[in-house]
Order: structure tokens, then sequence, then C-alpha cells
């Protein structure tokens, strides 16, 4: 196990290489040139030029891309061109908020979307059935950012009860947390219903059945353990959706979290700023991902046995 | 956003094996005509694309659409403007009737493209499998370990903002999806007993693929599409948001949606209305794409 | 005459806030003054910025030589001592500080003239980016240790207002020769900088040994040197505009900067909150790339001003907070000149389709690309445009850039027409100089005219004031006839507070000092 873990972790390697090979590359097309970001307006020409030269804006690609590779080895992801602060600092400063907001719609999401997943899926085609069903589809039907904004006009302007945005207490939290959470409980709520389908329809609940044990038992031992593994690992791939979703509510909230600050850089054309938070999100999704799989992979002792195979 | 569909795995050749009698295709539509959701959602997406296509001639653009009526700024729902007028006194009913294009063209166009490089890619690394597959597969990797909207943000401020440039920057995203659905459902085919007798006929491996594979994984494939448009007119609507989308001034829901922020407490109507558009017609694909599922599972039928 | 009225009215409340210099009672002081910016703060070495929102918390933590005041035209008087007590050029090239005694920084250190060398030749270091509005002196000196002397390559009117730049803040040489950690930081104002969180805000807190307590000025501009009142200010970026009007609603905030126009109905509704509006100084503008064709034909460019509805715009954009103008100063700057015999090219939609004909363009054969920014006014400015051309048959695409990429393409002359905004405190040259003159990289319009170039100088360097008024006036009827740009208006300047905010000193176009801003608890 800790071997194929290690193996995943240098595998890694060459995935960010290529990964920041393609941003840096995309970053360098998208014009906008960062000197106008950092001068003054009225700054000269000469001053613009000089800029360009110190920071190597004018050497071949390559030469900028090696430098910024060896750079990243050597820890240090460069400067932003707005805030001059470092790179890495700022993206570790920002993300204790983004896992705290994408952190607490998850445990939202997945308090309310597996018990009513199981729930629909036991009283199937029922009017109980169909009501879950109806709140799923209109929650992934549902722009998010538009579901934020609608929160915001019920809880903040017509009610008066929450911040409308900004960050500071839990209160802060509320509302881009439901944002977010309640799309992604949408999606896992429909995974839940038709995994859970998929194992009543198994011969060993029939089995289970016909051997007289209680229905309680036969859903909670039986059904529900094998539901699981399909569902934690619906879950497990949300996280890209948890981003995005992220990215969009703390955008509406002014969320001082990662997507805004990717926003934020794109648009203010801060290359180091958005090429570093890129890199440093494909490493966190890796990371994510991977403890998915070795979580997975302790679960179902299948998975392990191949696991300890590959060796 | 592509990852909302990831239950639409499971599709088995058994539905050939159980309908000989009748077409896949007869069945399909048979059983899906059955569904009242699918039905409620293809009517409206019909009604969409009349709406999207007419308003081309019930609306005169440069006056209604783009043009500005002073007389009206921020005027409330009524009977005159049901949906209420905006912060330059454009009629919002209007403005969607006419954004129904964009939403609808961005959303099926990139699928189609999408569709395009997924079938090409997905069936030659499922087909081949060794090199190209792990080429193909890594190359996947690294577009699912960036979150869609990042990628499409990078591509789009490449680009430059147009219809043109959301297009191919949202086709990535379902290109990944739809390479990773036709390989998984071309590697199930491939070893099957038909496909080494259309070798044994002599046919070269193209037409093997073009044939026989293809249209027998179809199915997921379908699938897959219709919530792909959905998906992706939500994505687009996401980045116009994001200030990344359309420009200004064309009536697209999420540049409405965004420009209706800034007056979301004096005018809500600039926010209500074009969210309830794109909600409305995302929720009328993932009917059909529900229903579409349901008839193509044999194991779903009830 | 009623409106003009009431904006002076506005701008007498303006000034009397902070010109009183009362004394305060600490009992009624709220401890914390929490401000929503509309950006966050991202830069606090002076030299290396001269961005507004920098430069209004520098302002609290740092002090220059000398201050510009917000109400020149009434009292005629441009400059105030702060850590300069009196100053003059003592011929044409020397110019001589004598600095206030007793100045310490906030670190405990006395402040001297070889600091503001140090200062000086930092800023005037090419990498420094101010460096290129300082391209006239030539060197610095300290005479004596209260003696500070810059020596120029000529006379200008207009250095003293780089010198009371917030970019030129005075900074403490010995902090960055002892090799510590932001050496910048260390200023002689009111406040230091206690915690700045990226994204989140800055907190500032009071100087207990501040060098101006009890400081007997010897002059009336004691109040500019004073102690802060509040404890602890802190700044808070909001950045979207209606959240931050809730949070001014709601308390958490207590001054609201810049609050969207549609939002002003609910803020005047309650109680708590005041909403201050004066005129500004921001001029948002549309302008022509005169090098290039179509647009390099004057008639052309005198028919498409012609056809521009400014109140419309003006209307639409903010409710009609704000004032239209005709003419390339920005409104509120010396020698400011809008009357009708300026000779402006304004909205008449026959004058303007008449000379379209003068100007050989058929209705419907022009299509031009219209580059705007993406964001807010641009993007509502720019539709309406589109429509006011579509009128006398001129097509308008609409190009959305970043600001970024604007400035380049515009720099780089690739555009046709474009909409962009201009700030300017006092000086005229940054308005004639670097906008239309001849090599100027902000000159976006690509105009060039040697009687432009020629009158620029001549303003910059004219000692005789009637006759420097009676040339900016000339300057400005002879761009208004050759249009290289049809202004459209200044925003006002609005701010929201809760009631009793107090002792602020505000400027139009935004470069506010709240050194001294308080929340009087007796008021509330």
């Amino acid at each position: 196990m800790i071997r194929y873990i290690l193996k995943r972790l240098v595998l890694m390697i060459p995935t960010i290489l290529l990964t920041s090979l393609l941003i840096f590359w995309a970053m360098s097309l998208t014009g906008g040139d960062p000197v106008m970001t950092i001068l003054p307006e009225n700054a000269t020409v000469e001053q613009q030029e000089a800029l360009r030269e110190e920071m190597g804006l004018n050497d071949p690609f390559f030469v900028q891309y090696f430098r910024y590779v060896k750079g990243i080895v050597q820890g240090d992801m460069g400067e932003s061109y707005v805030t001059r602060l470092d790179v890495f600092q700022t993206f570790m400063g920002r993300l204790p908020m983004t896992l705290a907001l994408g952190g607490t719609a998850l445990i939202f999401s997945v308090i309310i979307s597996i018990p009513l997943g199981i729930w629909t899926a036991l009283n199937q085609n029922s009017w109980k059935d169909t009501a879950g069903m109806i709140f799923a589809l209109f929650g992934v039907s549902m722009p998010n950012f538009w579901l934020g904004l609608m929160l915001v006009l019920l809880f903040s302007l017509t009610l008066g009860l929450l911040p409308s945005g900004g960050s500071g207490g839990v209160r802060y939290l509320v509302l881009p947390a439901l944002t977010v959470g309640l799309g992604l409980a949408a999606l896992i709520t429909r995974t839940t219903r038709s995994s859970m389908l998929d194992v009543l329809r198994q011969d060993y609940m029939t089995t289970a059945k016909a051997k007289g044990a209680s229905r309680r038992r036969v859903i909670y031992r039986h059904g529900l353990r094998n539901a699981m593994i399909p569902i934690v690992t619906a879950v497990g791939m949300q996280f890209s959706y948890v981003m995005t979703g992220s990215a969009l509510a703390e955008k509406v909230f002014s969320w001082p979290g990662i997507g805004l600050l990717v926003a934020d850089s794109i648009t203010k054309r801060d290359t180091p700023m958005v090429t570093g938070s890129i890199i440093l999100c494909c490493i966190l999704m890796a990371i994510i991902n991977l403890m998915v799989d070795i979580i997975y992979a302790y679960c179902d002792p299948r998975i392990k046995a191949q696991y300890s195979r590959k060796g | 956003m592509s990852q909302k569909s990831t239950n639409n795995e499971g599709f088995s050749m058994e539905i050939l094996k159980q309908y000989r009698g009748r077409s896949l295709a007869q069945e399909t539509v048979r059983r899906l005509f059955k569904n009242r959701g699918a039905i409620v959602g293809m009517i409206f997406l019909i009604v969409l694309i009349v709406v999207a296509i007419l308003s081309e001639f019930i609306f005169d653009y440069n006056t209604q659409i783009i043009g500005m009526n002073p007389l009206a700024l921020y005027a409330a729902p009524s009977a005159e403007h049901p949906f209420g007028c905006d912060n330059m006194g454009r009629d919002i009913l209007a403005r969607i009737c006419y954004g129904a294009r964009y939403s609808l063209l961005i959303g099926i166009g990139s699928v189609a493209i999408g569709l395009c490089i997924g079938i090409i890619l997905g069936s030659l690394a499922g087909f081949y499998g060794g090199v190209i597959d792990n080429l193909v597969m890594r190359a996947n990797d690294i577009l699912y370990a960036i979150p869609n909207i990042m990628i499409a943000v990078v591509v789009v401020s490449i680009l430059g903002t147009s219809p043109a440039s959301l297009l191919f920057s949202l086709c990535i995203s379902a290109a990944s999806s739809l390479t990773r659905i036709t390989r998984a459902a071309v590697m199930q085919i491939r070893g099957q007993e038909f496909i080494e007798s259309a070798y044994a006929m002599g046919l070269p491996t193209w037409k093997v693929i073009l044939r026989h594979i293809i249209p027998n994984c179809l199915s997921p494939i379908i699938v897959q599409c219709t919530l792909a448009v959905g998906n992706n007119i939500i994505s687009a609507s996401s980045l116009s948001f994001l200030g990344v989308g359309i420009p200004v001034p064309l009536p697209e829901w999420g540049a409405m949606l965004s420009d209706g922020r800034a007056y979301i407490r004096s005018a809500p109507w600039m926010c209500i209305f074009p969210g309830l558009a794109i909600m409305i017609t995302v929720l009328a694909l993932n009917l059909m794409g529900d229903g579409l599922r349901d008839a193509l599972d044999p194991k779903l039928k009830k | 005459m009623k409106k003009l009225f009431a904006l002076l009215l506005a701008v007498a409340m303006l000034m009397s806030a902070a010109v009183s210099f009362a004394e305060v009672d600490p009992a009624n002081v709220q401890e914390t003054l929490v401000i929503g910016t509309a950006q966050d703060v991202n830069n606090m070495e002076p030299y290396m910025q001269n961005d507004q929102i920098n430069n209004n918390v520098i302002c609290l933590t740092h002090q220059s030589l000398i201050m510009l005041a917000n109400d020149a035209s009434e009292t005629g008087i441009t400059y105030m001592p702060m850590l300069a007590k009196e100053w003059g050029w003592e011929d044409d090239n020397t110019l001589v500080f004598y600095l206030r005694d007793g100045v310490h920084f906030s670190d405990g250190t006395l402040m001297t003239a070889d600091d503001v060398v140090f200062t000086y030749e930092t800023a005037m270091d090419p990498s420094s980016h101010i460096s290129g509005v300082l391209s006239l002196i030539t060197s610095v000196e300290a005479r004596d240790d209260l003696t500070f002397v810059i020596h120029t390559s000529a006379y200008s009117n207009e250095l003293t207002s780089n010198i009371a730049s917030k970019s030129l803040s005075i900074l403490s040489r010995a902090a960055y020769e002892s090799g510590m950690d932001e050496p910048y930081l260390i200023g002689t104002g009111q406040y230091k900088l206690k915690e700045r969180v990226e994204g989140q805000y800055v907190e500032l807190e009071r100087v207990e040994d501040y060098w101006g307590i009890g400081y007997d000025s010897g002059d009336d501009y004691g109040w500019i040197i004073a102690p802060g009142n509040a404890k602890t200010v802190i700044f808070k970026p909001i950045l979207e505009a209606a959240s931050r009007v809730i949070a001014l609603q709601n308390g958490e905030i207590d001054v609201c900067i810049d609050p969207p126009t549609t939002e002003l109905q609910f803020l005047e509704d309650d109680p708590n909150v005041t909403v201050l509006e004066a005129p500004g100084t921001r001029l948002f503008y549309f302008g022509f790339n005169c090098e290039k064709a179509p647009f390099d034909n004057k008639t052309l460019r005198q028919a498409v001003a012609s056809a521009i509805d400014k109140d419309t715009i003006l209307q639409v954009v903010l409710s009609g907070k704000g004032l239209t103008q005709n003419t390339v100063l920005n409104r509120g700057v010396w020698s400011f000149y809008n009357e009708d015999d300026l000779g402006a090219y304004t909205y008449d939609v026959d004058r303007a389709k008449e000379l379209m004909a003068e100007a050989g363009v058929n209705p419907g054969e022009l299509t031009v690309d219209l580059y705007s920014a993406t964001d807010d006014p641009y993007k509502t400015i720019a539709p309406i445009i589109q429509a006011n051309l579509a009128v006398i048959g001129i097509n308008v695409n609409i190009v959305s850039l970043d600001q970024a990429t604007l400035k380049s393409e515009c720099q780089a002359g690739n555009h046709q027409i474009f909409l962009w905004r201009w700030n300017v405190l006092d000086r005229l040259d940054e308005v004639y100089s670097e906008l239309f003159s001849t090599g100027f990289a902000t000159n976006y319009h690509h105009f060039s005219d040697p009687y432009v170039d020629e009158m620029a100088v001549e303003i910059l360097t004219q000692k005789d004031e009637s006759i420097r008024y009676d040339e900016s006036v000339e300057l400005q009827k002879y761009l208004a006839e050759e249009s290289p740009q049809v202004p459209l208006y200044v925003a006002n300047l609005v701010i929201a507070y809760r009631n009793g905010l107090s002792e602020t000193y505000l400027f139009g176009g935004g470069n506010h000092n709240w050194a001294h801003a308080y929340i009087d608890l007796s008021a509330k």
C-alpha cells in the first residue's frame, strides 16, 4: 500500500509539470501586458521597457518557463504582480477559507442527501420518491450562483437575517455554504438513490429477505453497506464540483477564498498568481483524489487486494 | 460542472439481446414516450427552439434587444413588460427570448464538437489500448485534475470574449467526459463475437469501428450528451457571470444575470428571470436525459 | 442654477467637516472605525505604487512634505504644510523645503532632511514606479538637518503637486538600512500597521507617542498633523457594491465608499445612515485614435462627438448623479472652462448627420471597433454609444477587454475608438501633456499636434497666473474643436456612513484622508 501511495505521488510530478507548462503557455498567450498592471498609468515608455527587461518578459518562452520551474523546485512560486506578496503564502492564506466553505458544504450536503437518497429509493415510485426526485432535479438544474443570488434576496435583503457577503464569523459562511451545498446535495441524492436501487435488486438482498431477516436489518446491514462504495466514490469525485461551485459562490459572496483569488487574478492578468494557484489547485485535487482512493481501498477489500498485487 | 452526471455507467449490450425482435430505436422511443417528464422536457425544448428562431423576426435587434429606452429604466414587471425592464430600459422577456439562441447554440454546439473529438479519441483509445490509450487518458487526467471552469476561463482569456471562444472552451470539458465514456463502451464491446466475425469478413479496422463498434455504444453517449448540453449551458452562464463569457450587449442569460446582480435590491427581476430561464431549460434537458437513460437501461425497467 | 447651488452647499459641508479643528472629547469617540472599500489594498510601499486604495491607507501611516487641499477653488490655497512648514523656489532650478522640527517616526527615531533625501533618491531610482514623473529633478540634497533642497533642470508650475503625492511619503533611512522586513511600513503618520490579511482587511492602530501630540505648528494648519481620534482604523474590502451597502446598514462597517447610485434610495430611507454627495473629479470619456483611419479625419470625429447623448449616458449609468461636461479638463481643476463659447460639439443629431456628409462618409458604410473595459461603468456606456452611433449610420462593434489589455492595446494604437477615464487632482499637465502631447505613453488618442505640444510646455512653465489662465482656456477651446476626445461626465463623489462620522477630509476623485476620522457617539 505504501509503495502504491509513493508511486501515485511520483506519478503526480509529470502531471504537474505538464499542467504548469500548459497554464504557463496559456497565460503567455493571453495578452495584457503585466507591466501595465504593475506600473502607474502615467509611467513612461522607457520605464515600461526597463521593467519588462528586469522581469525577463522579453526572454523567449522556454527561458521564462525554465526559470519558473526552477523557482518552483526551489520552493519559490514567485510574487504576485498586483500585491507583490508571495504566491504560495497568499494561496495558503486563502486556502482555509475555501476549505471551510467547501467542507461545510460537503458535510451539509452529505447529511441531507444520503438519508434522502435512501428514503426515496426505499419508497420507489411513491409520491415521496417523486417529491425527493423533483427536489434533486431542480437542484442539479439550477446554476448555483443564481441560487446564491436568490438566497441573498431572501435571507439578506428581504428578511435581513444574514450578511450578503464578506468574511468574518460563522454567519458569513451560512449562505455561501448553502449555495454550494444544495446543488451538491441534489447530485449526491441522485447517486445514492440509484446505487441503492441497484443494490436492492441484487440477489443477496432477496436471499437475506428469504432467510427472514427484518426489513430494517436487510436494508441497513446488507443494502446500505454495499451501496456505500459507489456513494463514497461519487462524493469523492465531487471535489471538482465543490471547487467550481465554491469559486462561483466566492464571487457571489465576496468570500476571500481561492476561487475569488483566481478569478480576480485572471481579470488583473496577474500571471504568477494564476499559474501558481492553478498548479497548487491541481496538487490539492491530486492529493484529495489519492486520499479518496486510499479510503476507498480500506473500505473495499477487493480493491485493497488488487493494489497489493500491483505492488 | 460536467461531473454532475457521473452516474450513467452500467449500460450493457443486454439490451440488444433482449429486443432482437424490435429495433433498439423503436423500443427506446416507445419507452421514452411513456415517461411524462421526458415528454414535458421535450415539448419545452421544442418551444424554446422555435422561440429562439422566431425571435429574429419578432423583435428588432437594434431597438428592442440592444437599444435603449430611457423611459423604462428599471420598469417593474407589468402587463406591458411581463418580466420588467433592465438598467437600460430593455424588455427582459424580449432579451430572454432572443438570448435562448446563444444558450442553445453554445450548449448544443460545444457538445457536438466535443462529441466528435470524444468519439474519435475514445474509440481509438478503447480499441487500440496500449500507448494511444495511455496518452489519451493521461491527457484526460490532466484536464480532469483542473476544475473545468478554470480551463474555460483560461481559454476564454486567450481567445477573447466572444460566443465562439466560449463554445470552444466548453467543448473541451465535453470532449473529456465523452472520451472517457466512449472508451469504456468500446472496451466493453471490443472483445465480443460479432466484432470478431466482422474482422473475419475482411473489413478494415476503421470500418469495423465506424460500422459496428460506435453504433453499439451509442446509448451511453446519447444520454451523456443530453446531460452535457445542460451542464454546458450552466457553465456558459457561469462564465458570463464571472465576466469572461459573452461580451455586452448580447443578451446571453448569464450575462444578463451578471448585469442584474448590481441591481438585485432595486430591480430583482433583472436577476430572477434570466436565472429561471437557465434553470428551466436545463431542467428540461435533464428530464429528457433521465428519460432517455431509463428508456435505454433494461435494469431500470419497471 | 439650483443644482449648482446644491453642489456648492455640498462642497461647503464637505470642507467644514475637517477644517474646524475642534477639541474632541475622547469619551465620545467610537474606538474603531471600519471603512468598507471597493478594492483590497495591494501594496503599501509608497513609491512602488500609485493606487488610490493604497494611498488612502498610506496617508494614515505616512506623511509627505506638503498636502493638497481639497478646497483650492474656494480659498486659492492649493498646498498646505505637512512635514515641511515652508517652501518655495529660490531660483528656476532650486526648490527649498524647511522641515518641521521634532518629527519622529513610529519607531521613535527622529526624522531629518537626510530621510527626505533618502526617500527622494529611492523614488527617483529607475526601478521606482513613480520615477517617470520626477524626471525634472536632477538631484536632491540636505542643506542642513531641517532644510531639504531639490535641484531641477527647469522651472515647473506643477512639481509641487508631485511632492504632495502619497507616493512621496517620507520613509526612514534607518529602517531601510537596518535590514528589517518591510521597512516601508515605518512612517511618521498618526497610525501604524497592526495586521494585513490579504483579501480580508488592513488594520491600523494609533501610534501612542505620535510626534504631533501637543505639537505647536505655529501656523493655521496644526489640524493636519493633529493626532488621530479613533484607536483603530480598519479598511475592509467588500468588492460587491450591493453587499457593501448592506454591510453599512447592518452596522458591520461605518463608512461605505462608492455606494452604487441605484442603492441610494435605500440608504436615504435609513435613519442611521447619512449619504454625502459632492462634485467629483474623475472624468469618463470616449476617445478616438487620431492617427489611424477613419478617425484621422477631424470632421468625422466632430460628427461622432455630435451624435453622443451624454445626458442619457449619465442618467443610465449613474441615475444622473454626476455632471456632463464638454471640455477635456477635469471639473474642479483650476482654469476648468465649460462655457458655451468653448465651441464643443454637443449632442445634435442633425448636425452630426451634416458633418458625416461633409466628412464624406455614407451612413451604413462604416463599421468600427469600440474598445471598452469589461467592468462598470464601461460595459454600460459602450452599448449606449453603440446605439447613438447607429443613429448616424456608424456600426459599432464592442470589443470588451480587461483593463491591462485595454491599456496595452490603446498604447500600441490597435484601437479605433475607446472608453476610458482620467482622474486629475490639480495638475493641468496631467491632461495637456499626458493625454494629448506627442510621445506620451498615456496619449491613447495618438494625437499629435505641434501647437498642443508647445502650449502644454508653455502652460507648465508660465509664471504669470492670468496669462496662464488664458492660455489654458485657449488650449481647451482648441482641443474642443479638434475633438480627439469626447468628454462624457464626471461622477459625483458619493459616500455613505453611519451617523456621527466626523473630521473627514474628502476629495472628489477619491483620494481621501481618514487620518482624523472617527464616529462621534454623541451625534449617533
